[in-house]
């Protein structure tokens, strides 16, 4: 009996002590569906229950104009539902915008808040007029619907009664469709009854929710979709799973809604710390289309699964592979928009159109970042740094955390501990280093800081319910936040970043913006309560989402104007929403030390570069917890190829940097790292490319193989460019890997040159690195010598590697400019297109030409190409217009670790990457 | 190869002008470049094939620093970057060798004394920016400053001012009350003469003034200290940091992070708080032995049982935020959370002494350091200056040390004006009230603020001149003469030291004689040319003069100075300030003239 009580004993005490039995997020601290009250109602709706029909049908300044009205009116028990003002209007590359509101000329309660500033104007400004609508009666219906022009193959149709808009291929199939279930619904402000109690009650707060429900919901379908990604940001898989449905157990349907979540669990549904109402759906029938909703208030959006609707729904053909969606949002206007694609690079830059493409980060921002909560002090730094230099690391950037500050004020100093930020910052920059500190909206209510005392004087704060300045907790304790939804406080904000106001700042100093959401410790949901007053009288729950936005914004902006408009701005942010790529670089946010966060991050870095959002990573080791050095090395090798890379780690986590677990995975680590050096030009080719057409730096397969069906919910592999293929590691003590190869050309192994055939799955050798493999017919251009950071490398030659596809053949790009300025938006660059074929590598220029504007010269060469795949027998290659021969021999791969096969190499061409020439392999 | 070649002799004649004058013993790019003493022998063992020291391969001499790497260990680089395994030897001639990672070997940073893992000549270019962009900034700041300097003054100067009235009121009530005691003794002693009978009234009258008097001083004094001390609540750092060192001595080991946070925050508030309480508020981590507080706990358990809602708004801020500091968690989800655990894992780590002892060390440095907070600053900074400028010829501050001592004063510490602004109104408030006989401690209060004030007052004024002085100055048009002002360049030629101090005057010493060459007065030549004029005057000739020829260079270094004719004398001076990108490309320009062995290529346009 005793042995056994001392048993169960001693398992409740394992089970209490292991840190993965016991999920440590406090998951009914924050609202699920049923305590939302507009989401329950949504949720609970029938299909077909929407009552509305489209009449007055005209067009106006060039946009399709209708009244929505109850098709069965006045009713006598209900309150006149007054119609709502829809317009329809259509933009170049086929994209639709749909917008609903109430009618203004009724006089509503309030203006119902529309987002500003994230559409880019030029969007606007594609705006294709209307000329005429043609009416068509499609099914039985018993009135006619009206069909406008969307492009020459799709056009976008309003059906009058039901109420439905969708857009179809020229008088063919559907492509995407809004109320096709008849789930619209529009909750109209109105004035209060006496006995009507709006308030809202969660965990001991109060929701006063003055202007009472307001919320909006809808169903959306995509049609030929065998899948639908994107709605950041969620730890869950890259392919959405169904959140309703037959086969689907009580689940949450995903939720967007800027929260500072303690120890996010891996695979949720939950809102965390961004918020992107794009969706966007892919499937081997019809290819990609997608739909986006502006709206900053709380959403949820239901995946329905097949069934869900049990039987009602009719079965159309076009009902095949049609996916349904449940959007729903607490307040707000509709405007919507819809992407026809067809193909998954069609839609990135369909919806980057709208809301922006990724501004060109400097180059030092693309390489390795080190940081910590918290470098303690100067000593600290520069030891941290020497340290890197010591054991031949490369890093770029290092960064400090809120205890930097004087009590948390940010701007400030800890004069103790940081008595002399210049130099300290001028020591690095010595080695082409930067810093980067931490600046946090949530002020200090300090009478004696200067920033909180003139917010004060200018009432520059968010306002509670009641009009005072909100006061809430967080680092500082008792803090308020500047209102950054008001342009006129967002200039003011960045005028703070200037050399003279920020004290201790020197050029080499970039921002990271952190507690965006706003985390507010003593807020319900830890975050700001929703009927928080901003400019213009907008509550708080109208732009909750977007708030984090425009605090990137400002301080983006801050940077920009410091530097006179001549430097990039560099500037991370926790938060986030569409158009927040615009500003800067995001990352997944207090992640922690295991093996399940480390596999999530591809899927969450993925889905925001779908969404618009290419420059994210996710902390490397783990916020929380520590790692293992297997699982701190395997991080490493994966997040070397993220597009934001960055070690971070807790303040009580033990010390990570990546000397410190002895010399073997040193050794891996230093690899990893110079990894991503080598492929910095790679890499800062494919900013420009996102930079260009948003297309997205690191992409799922299906992004590149889209009719591959192997590819389409696969996350754990992922494209680096079109040219490279990785996957990472995500098992502990794993010796081989399984790795699918899409398409039908074959791979190099980028670490042994090794050749895998394309459409079949490998299992690959990992106990060095994680799988990578060049695809055939692609050329990567690559820096291989290695250096202190990114800005010794600007002189250094190129490697070029040529993987060969079945017909000989293959092509690539270098883009290059000065690292930091905006003179390559005046035509300062470089831009190679290099093509081999006919035994032949071409180079020549993609740059448009500008005239008589800025240039950007280099006298970078290239020293190496590496050929693989070439058939033998060439010994020598001709240099034109040089008519100079340079001899073909066997060379490395790699210069870098032990084992590199020997592989075909054009010794010292040494032609420069500005001009241009053609080498024929003799 | 053509290309190669005219990299290579271009870089030969970059040198050639570099070392005209003979300065620093520049090693020429041999094809030994980098390869220690001691294995000169291996590479030159064979007469035409080296082998690649592990073995992988062979090449060909041609190869040896070839700058291509082919022997993945970097056998046949050891003079370049071409190898990332491979080690550049520095000579460092004069010091110890050392063994560089083939990544260093012209990053464009200076890591040899000897500079010769920096052959490549764009280093003087980038030396260049980076000199401009400090300059620059350094010009934007030092006119900040010197509006801000220059509305202080107008402030001081009325504090001064009414200091000053204030000072002689007192004079003027103190010179009154010596004359009423003068007046009083006089009537006393005519009294005592007059009428000795009535001596003993006129004795208890005396001393029952006397006891009144002192009365009323004792009441004043208490009034003073206690504003005096609430002034020091609020203002004395000193006092602050005493109190850390309180903290420290009563064992709480890791609170120096929360009391340097108190120390800049709210005053009032945590004049109420508790020590207790704010080590669990603010301490973030670096305090693992704080121990859970019986209060705290309460906390703790009201929420695991899910009763927030009872906390304030305060209560649950703190709890909330407490969650990512990592502390208290174990009663929060007994001893389940993750971050808790490592807590533990790291205390076993890292025992909880050597914490103790490191902090012990900051908490020493931090009482130091405050207490000589300007002396501190100072040396570091000039420590910073001598390190990034510092070169063979030695350049040195001149009359910096009082200007960055002031600048730092008041730069760093914004909040001196409004302290001595308080100070001062603290004390025309109470002595207001003053009436005669005038307390002796108020009265020395004002004196010493009124001296104190106007020292500080002069000491702005001089900064202001001078910083007004300075920035007069043309540091030239991209500001890139800026870091000279504050140095002078020597270069000892035979039994003569010539001083260059830009900006101001050039001397040439002779033992203990010192003959002036000129003063400062102005660049000529577009900027290639410093010209001093004015100097001593030559017997039976011309005032003495000098003109500095300016050069590329990578270090600041004075390396020839002649006197061409009688008492005008001529300098060079390297420097990386001519070091412009155009120039450079000039020169290649020509020299690829000069070869004329293929058409120009040039940049892509």
């Amino acid at each position: 009996m005793r042995t056994v009580y001392l048993y169960h004993l001693l398992y409740l005490l394992l089970l209490v002590v292991h840190p993965s039995s016991v999920s440590s997020w406090k998951r009914d601290e924050f609202r699920n569906c049923n305590q939302t009250p507009f989401c329950k109602r949504a949720r609970s709706r029938k299909p077909g229950s929407c009552a509305l029909i489209a009449t007055d049908v005209t067009i106006a300044d060039g946009d399709l104009t209708a009244k929505l009205i109850s098709k069965n009116p006045s009713q006598e028990d209900q309150e006149p539902i007054k119609p709502l003002i829809l317009t329809l209007s259509a933009y170049q590359d086929g994209i639709l915008r749909l917008k609903i509101d109430e009618d203004p000329t009724l006089d509503p309660p309030k203006k119902r808040f529309e987002v500003p500033d994230v559409i880019v104007p030029e969007f606007l400004n594609k705006k294709l007029w209307l000329q005429r609508v043609s009416k068509e009666t499609i099914y039985d219906d018993s009135e006619y619907s009206s069909v406008m022009y969307l492009s020459d193959g799709y056009e976008a149709v309003l059906r009058h009664d039901p109420f439905e808009v969708f857009v179809r291929e020229k008088g063919g199939k559907r492509v995407l469709s809004l109320n096709s279930h008849g789930l619209f619904d529009f909750e109209q402000l109105r004035v209060k009854n006496e006995e009507e109690d709006w308030e809202e009650r969660f965990k001991g707060h109060t929701d006063t929710r003055p202007y009472g429900p307001q919320s909006i919901s809808f169903d959306v379908s995509f049609y030929g979709a065998d899948f639908v990604y994107g709605i950041p940001e969620h730890a869950t898989s890259l392919a959405l799973n169904p959140t309703r449905g037959p086969e689907v157990e009580d689940s949450e349907p995903y939720r967007l809604f800027n929260l500072d979540v303690f120890e996010y669990i891996h695979d949720s549904p939950f809102g965390i710390y961004g918020s992107i109402p794009f969706m966007i759906s892919h499937g081997k029938a019809r290819g990609t289309s997608g739909f986006f909703w502006l709206n900053a208030a709380e959403m949820q959006i239901d995946v329905l699964g097949s069934g869900w609707n049990g039987e009602s729904s009719i079965l159309l053909p076009s009902d095949q592979n049609r996916i349904d969606t449940l959007w729903m949002s607490e307040a707000g206007v509709v405007d919507a928009f819809f992407f026809v694609g067809p193909w998954p690079k069609d839609i990135v830059r369909q919806y980057t159109s709208v809301t922006g493409t990724l501004a060109l980060p400097q180059l030092f921002a693309t390489a390795y970042h080190q940081c910590r909560w918290n470098y303690r002090d100067e000593e600290d730094v520069e030891n941290v740094d020497s340290k890197f230099d010591e054991h031949d690391i490369p890093y770029d950037v290092l960064w400090l955390d809120i205890e930097h500050t004087d009590g948390k004020k940010y701007f400030t100093w800890d004069r103790v501990l940081f008595p002399n930020p210049e130099e300290m910052q001028k020591k690095l920059d010595a080695k082409g280093r930067h810093m980067v500190t931490i600046v946090d909206p949530h002020l200090k209510r300090d009478e004696s800081y200067y920033l909180h005392k003139e917010a004060t004087e200018k009432g520059y704060y968010v306002k509670d319910a009641t009009g005072k300045d909100f006061d809430g907790w967080c680092w500082p304790g008792s803090s308020s936040y500047p209102d950054m939804l008001n342009p006129e406080i967002r200039s003011w904000w960045a005028e703070k970043f200037s050399y003279k106001n920020y004290v201790g700042s020197t050029p080499s100093l970039y921002i990271w913006n952190d507690m965006n959401e706003p985390s507010v410790f003593n807020g319900p949901e830890v975050t700001m309560p929703r009927d928080a007053l901003h400019y213009g009288g907008v509550e708080h729950r109208e732009l909750h989402n977007a708030y984090g936005y425009y605090f990137h914004m400002a301080t983006a902006d801050g940077l920009v104007r410091r530097g006179d408009g001549k430097d990039r701005p560099f500037v991370l942010s926790r938060a986030f929403f569409p158009g927040s790529q615009r500003y800067g670089a995001v990352w997944t946010g207090d992640n922690s030390a295991d093996w399940d966060h480390l596999r999530v991050s591809v899927p969450m870095i993925l889905t925001l570069g779908l969404t618009g959002i290419s420059f994210s990573g996710a902390d490397v080791g783990g916020f929380f917890g520590n790692p293992e050095p297997e699982l701190l090395v395997r991080w490493y090798q994966l997040g070397a190829y993220y597009p934001f890379f960055r070690g971070h780690a807790h303040h009580d986590t033990k010390r990570r940097e990546p000397w410190l677990f002895g010399e073997r995975n040193t050794e891996l680590m230093r690899e990893a790292i110079h990894i991503r050096y080598m492929l910095l030009p790679y890499f800062y080719t494919l900013f420009r490319e996102a930079n260009m057409s948003g297309i997205p730096v690191v992409r799922p397969l299906w992004m590149e193989f889209p009719a591959d069906e192997a590819t389409f919910s696969n996350d754990e592999a992922f494209m680096v460019g079109n040219s490279l293929l990785v996957q990472g590691v995500y098992t502990e003590g794993a010796k081989h890997a399984s790795v699918y190869l899409p398409g039908g050309q074959s791979w190099y192994d980028l670490r042994t040159g090794t050749v895998c055939k394309g459409g079949a799955t490998h299992k690959v050798e990992v106990s060095e690195s994680v799988p990578s493999f060049q695809r055939a017919g692609t050329i990567i251009p690559r820096k291989d010598r290695f250096r202190r950071s990114s800005t010794q490398m600007a002189n250094d030659p190129y490697t070029l590697v040529i993987a060969l596809n079945t017909s000989q053949a293959a092509e690539g790009e270098l883009y290059v400019d000065d690292g930091k300025s905006f003179e390559f938006e005046k035509g300062a660059y470089i831009h190679r297109r290099f093509v081999f074929s006919d035994g032949k590598l071409t180079s020549s220029s993609m740059s448009q030409s500008f005239h008589g504007k800025s240039q950007f010269s280099s006298d970078c060469i290239v020293e190496r190409i590496i050929l693989l795949g070439l058939s033998p027998g060439a010994k020598s290659a001709l240099i034109e217009p040089a008519n100079r021969e340079v001899e073909i021999g066997l060379g490395p791969l790699h210069l870098r670790g032990g084992r590199s096969p020997p592989v075909l190499t054009i010794r010292k061409p040494n032609v420069r990457i500005t001009d241009d020439w053609t080498i024929k392999t003799l | 190869m053509k290309m190669k070649i005219q990299h290579v002799s271009f870089l030969a004649f970059m040198f050639c002008i570099v070392s005209i004058g003979g300065s620093a013993s520049t090693p020429s790019k041999s094809q030994l470049e980098g390869i220690a003493p001691g294995d000169e022998k291996y590479y030159k063992a064979s007469p035409d094939t080296i082998k690649c020291k592990d073995g992988s391969k062979k090449f060909t001499k041609s190869q040896l620093n070839d700058d291509f790497c082919d022997c993945l260990d970097g056998t046949d680089e050891p003079g370049t970057s071409a190898c990332p395994n491979g080690k550049f030897y520095c000579r460092n001639a004069g010091h110890v060798p050392l063994s560089l990672y083939s990544s260093r070997v012209n990053d464009g940073i200076c890591d040899c004394c000897d500079g010769s893992d920096e052959y490549d000549g764009k280093e003087g270019v980038t030396l260049r920016k980076r000199e401009v962009e400090a300059a620059k900034l350094a010009v934007v700041k030092e006119e900040s400053e010197l509006s801000k300097l220059k509305n202080e003054e107008k402030i001081l100067k009325g504090l001064v001012q009414q200091l000053k009235e204030r000072k002689e009121q007192i004079e003027k009530s103190e010179e009154k009350e010596r004359l009423v005691k003068e007046k009083e003794e006089k009537e006393k002693k005519e009294a005592e003469e007059a009428n000795v009978e009535k001596s003993n009234f006129v004795e208890e009258a005396n001393s029952q003034e006397g006891k009144l008097a002192e009365s009323t001083n004792e009441e004043k004094i208490e009034i003073l200290e206690n504003s005096q001390s609430d002034q020091d609540v609020i203002q004395d750092y000193d006092d602050s940091v005493g109190e850390i060192a309180h903290f420290h001595n009563s064992g709480n080991g890791g609170s120096l992070n929360s009391s340097a946070e108190q120390e800049n925050g709210d005053y009032a508030d945590r004049a109420a708080k508790t020590e207790e309480e704010s080590s669990v508020t603010y301490e973030t981590g670096r305090d693992h032995g704080t121990e859970v507080l019986p209060d705290h706990g309460t906390e703790l358990e009201k929420y695991a049982s899910g009763n927030t809602e009872s906390l304030s708004r305060e209560e649950l801020g703190r709890l909330v935020a407490s969650r990512w500091t990592g502390e208290n968690t174990g009663q929060q989800t007994g001893g389940v959370d993750a971050a808790n655990d490592d807590d533990h894992e790291s205390h076993e780590e890292r025992p909880k002494d050597v914490q103790d002892e490191e902090y012990q060390g900051y908490d020493s440095e931090t009482e130091d350091d405050s207490q000589r907070d300007d002396d501190d600053t100072k040396d570091l900074v000039e420590d910073f200056g001598d390190e990034d400028h510092g070169d063979s010829s030695s350049p040195y501050k001149s009359e910096s040390d009082d200007e960055l001592d002031l600048s730092e004063k008041t730069t760093s510490n914004p909040s001196w004006l409004e302290k001595i602004q308080r100070t001062v109104r603290n004390i025309l408030e109470v002595v207001n009230l003053f009436q005669t006989p005038v307390n002796t401690s108020e009265a020395a209060h004002v004196l010493k603020e009124y001296d104190e004030s106007s020292a500080k007052l002069s000491e702005i004024l001089s900064r202001i001149s001078r910083l007004t002085k300075k920035l007069k100055h043309d540091f030239g048009p991209e500001k890139e003469f800026y870091s000279f002002y504050n140095k002078c360049f020597e270069s000892k030629q035979n039994k003569y030291v010539y001083k260059i101090c830009p900006f101001k005057q050039a001397s040439q010493e002779e033992g203990h004689s010192t003959t002036r060459l000129g003063n400062w007065e102005k660049f000529g030549d577009s900027y290639r040319v410093m010209q001093f004029s004015n100097g001593d005057t030559c017997w039976n000739g011309p005032d003495r003069s000098l003109k500095v020829k300016l050069r590329c260079g990578l270090k600041n270094e004075v390396t020839d100075v002649e006197e061409p004719s009688r008492c005008e004398y001529e300098a060079l001076l390297s420097t990386p300030a001519l070091c412009l990108e155009e120039k450079l490309m000039q020169l290649q320009d020509k020299l690829d003239l000069m070869k004329k062995e293929q058409p120009q290529s040039h940049d892509e346009l």
